[in-house]
């Protein structure tokens, strides 16, 4: 009678000592997850924070490529290209019938 | 099983053993814990908190098609710690290799390095062929780490020189100090954020909360349109190189929203080099250039004595064979004139036949149509730096002031605000505000203030004359084939050390198609070499740009069916 009592006592301490260790397992694990998600987020927040740089620069080329001056340069010096004057605009009309 | 008293005595042994060594830790641990909470706490956020300034990012500046005019991009700034002030000296040897920079500014880094001062700038805003070059230093030297980069925003002007006067600029720290940049820097530079992050033993961040959340600037949107900008830009320019003039200005604007469409002034500067740039540069003409109008100036008498019904148009006035005397002083026509009539008096630009215009409006009702003109005020376009013109209160009028006011002197003016008295005729007689701003972030503006300051009759009375001054009288170069043109010319002498010298400045107003206005321009050259006439000066330049715009903003010209064909 008392060895049974013994062993259920023994059986609620190991039980016990392996919810705590779960716990503390869980706990544990779920913090290094935490962390490594840290990680991989700054990583991320990293990445994007480059790519906007990126499009940043890549506007300001393509808007120093658009410059007029340059433009007008190349069309009129390579490309031989001249102001038309007004009244070498002619204005279509659509009459309807 | 019976435990023995010896197997007993161990176990107890064992068992305090076991409670001595888990005392001994929760003891450490409660010190730890509890009593070296504070200690431990400071330890620890030593060695792995950090708090992070964030630089906000300034906001782009666009024109009213969306075309960047000014962005900012991140960039490296490059410095070295001084520990070592061998070290530092050979290193910066290298540096200088990779690196463009002044022989002064060589020097300055030199002495300082010299000096033992501890953190030392060595080029700010690097370009990216530098960063690279400078990171291969760095890698390669022994002493790499004396070398640190800060991560900075640098702004960029793609468009270079163009609306540079408008833009402004900012300094090195990004600060506005010209133009739209420091007018507006409050809302385009936006607010600095703070960020706490965790890292590890190798610095690497692993957590992060911020303290306060950083606030980009806000983007702009400018009614300037940088095409049409740039191409009056050019031939403000050349024009201004041509008379040798000193500066000039044009400013168009869209006569009924009152939105500028392009303001030029010349000579001009990079935004990027404002901080290198002597201040003559900087001065934006078209807002701060003071000058008497001349007799630009005549449509506000003209309009004044229209609306008061002083006089009407074809009435006639003695000119007195070009030499009128008013007290003590002596008017002066260019061409003698016996008599002209009122439509003749403004066509013609006469000196005489204005003085005789004012004298029979009296100063009360001239002044009165002067201050609703909004000559003595700022227009509030808001740029930083305009000027609000002079115009002398009534009380201080002496007897001659009516006779100068008449053909535009005794007053000084900026060109926008010559501008806007041009685009009262133009709505029909509204005053509108000009305004630069199209859009601030996503919020479109509303559209300018009008005010009604001459009644549609006498508007449209204005406009027959001034269209005549095109078709017939001093404006005749400003005339295009098939495009109704209304203007005024003016030539106005500009004081030197208290006395009116023979210096001049030239300008022209008008708007066009007369008959339903699109555009309204004022172009202005100061001190024009040979040629000074406003009419010789400044209409032809007007009528340049105007045949620009119209190809530019589709509006043709009426050639008799020759330029139309109908399908």
């Amino acid at each position: 009678m008392k060895s049974q009592k013994k062993q259920s006592v023994s059986g609620i301490f190991i039980l016990v000592t392996f919810m705590v260790f779960i716990l503390l397992f869980t706990y544990s694990s779920l913090n290094l997850k935490n962390i490594d998600y840290g990680y991989k987020m700054q990583k991320l927040i990293q990445h994007q924070k480059t790519l906007m740089e990126e499009i940043d620069k890549l506007r300001a080329n393509k808007a120093k490529l658009l410059n007029l001056d340059r433009i007008e340069k190349v069309v009129m010096n390579q490309l031989g290209y001249r102001y038309p004057k007004p009244e070498q605009f002619i204005k279509i009309f659509e009459v309807s019938k | 099983m019976k435990m023995n008293r010896n197997e007993r005595n161990r176990t107890f042994v064992i068992f305090m053993f076991f409670v001595g060594w888990i005392l001994i830790i929760v003891f450490t641990l409660i010190k730890t814990q509890v009593f070296n909470y504070n200690r431990y706490l400071t330890r620890i956020k030593a060695q792995s908190h950090r708090i992070l300034s964030l630089n906000p990012k300034r906001g782009t500046i666009y024109d009213c098609n969306g075309e960047v005019l000014a962005i900012s991009v991140k960039t490296k700034s490059v410095f070295i710690s001084n520990k070592i002030q061998q070290e530092s000296a050979k290193l910066f040897a290298r540096i200088q290799k990779v690196i463009s920079i002044s022989r002064d500014k060589k020097k300055f880094i030199e002495n300082r390095i010299k000096r033992g001062d501890g953190f030392i700038w060595i080029k700010r805003k690097l370009r990216d062929s530098e960063y690279a070059g400078l990171k291969r230093v760095k890698a390669k030297s022994a002493r790499g780490s004396i070398i640190g980069f800060v991560d900075e925003y640098k702004r960029i002007y793609p468009q270079q020189e163009t609306a540079a006067h408008i833009l402004g600029g900012v300094g090195i720290d990004e600060q506005g100090l010209a133009g739209i940049e420091y007018a507006f820097d409050d809302l385009i530079k936006g607010k600095g954020g703070q960020v706490e992050v965790l890292v590890d033993a190798r610095r690497k961040i692993f957590n992060y909360q911020y303290l306060n959340h950083p606030v980009s600037g806000r983007d702009i949107h400018l009614t300037i349109d940088s095409t049409a900008q740039f191409f009056i830009e050019k031939e403000l320019k050349n024009l201004v190189r041509h008379f040798r003039a000193k500066g000039g200005s044009v400013i168009v604007m869209d006569s009924h929203e009152g939105s500028v469409i392009a303001m030029a002034s010349y000579p001009t500067y990079k935004p990027e080099r404002l901080s290198h740039t002597p201040s003559r540069f900087l001065k934006n003409y078209s807002i701060s250039f003071l000058c008497d109008p001349g007799s630009t100036f005549k449509i506000v008498l003209a309009s004044s004595a229209l609306e008061n019904r002083i006089c009407y148009t074809e009435q006639i006035f003695d000119c007195y064979n070009g030499s009128y005397q008013i007290f003590n002083r002596q008017i002066l026509d260019v061409h003698a004139f016996n008599k002209l009539s009122f439509e003749d008096i403004i066509i013609k630009s006469s000196n005489i036949g204005a003085v005789r215009v004012g004298l029979r409006l009296g100063k009360e009702k001239y002044f009165q149509t002067i201050s609703d003109f909004g000559f003595g005020h700022k227009t509030g376009i808001g740029l930083p730096a305009e000027e609000s013109g002079i115009l002398n209160p009534l009380g201080k009028w002496t007897r001659t002031s009516i006779a100068s006011l008449s053909f535009g002197y005794e007053i000084s003016v900026t060109p926008i605000q010559m501008l806007r008295a041009f685009n009262v005729i133009a709505t029909g007689g509204y005053l509108v505000q000009p305004r630069l701003l199209k859009q601030i972030g996503s919020q479109v503006l509303s559209q300018s203030k009008k005010q009604q300051v001459l009644s549609q009759s006498t508007s449209q009375k204005m406009l027959s004359i001034m269209t005549k001054v095109v078709e017939l009288g001093t404006g005749k170069q400003s005339k295009i084939e098939g495009m109704t043109i209304a203007g005024k010319t003016g030539t106005a002498r500009k004081i030197k050390r208290g006395k009116y010298e023979k210096i001049y400045v030239s300008s022209f107003g008008g708007f066009f198609p007369a008959q339903d206005p699109v555009v309204t321009m004022y172009v202005i050259i100061d001190e024009p070499k040979g040629k000074y006439y406003g009419g010789d000066v400044a209409a032809p330049l007007f009528k340049l740009i105007a045949e620009r715009l119209m190809i530019y903003l589709e509006i043709f010209p009426e050639l008799d069916g020759r330029n139309e064909i109908r399908i």
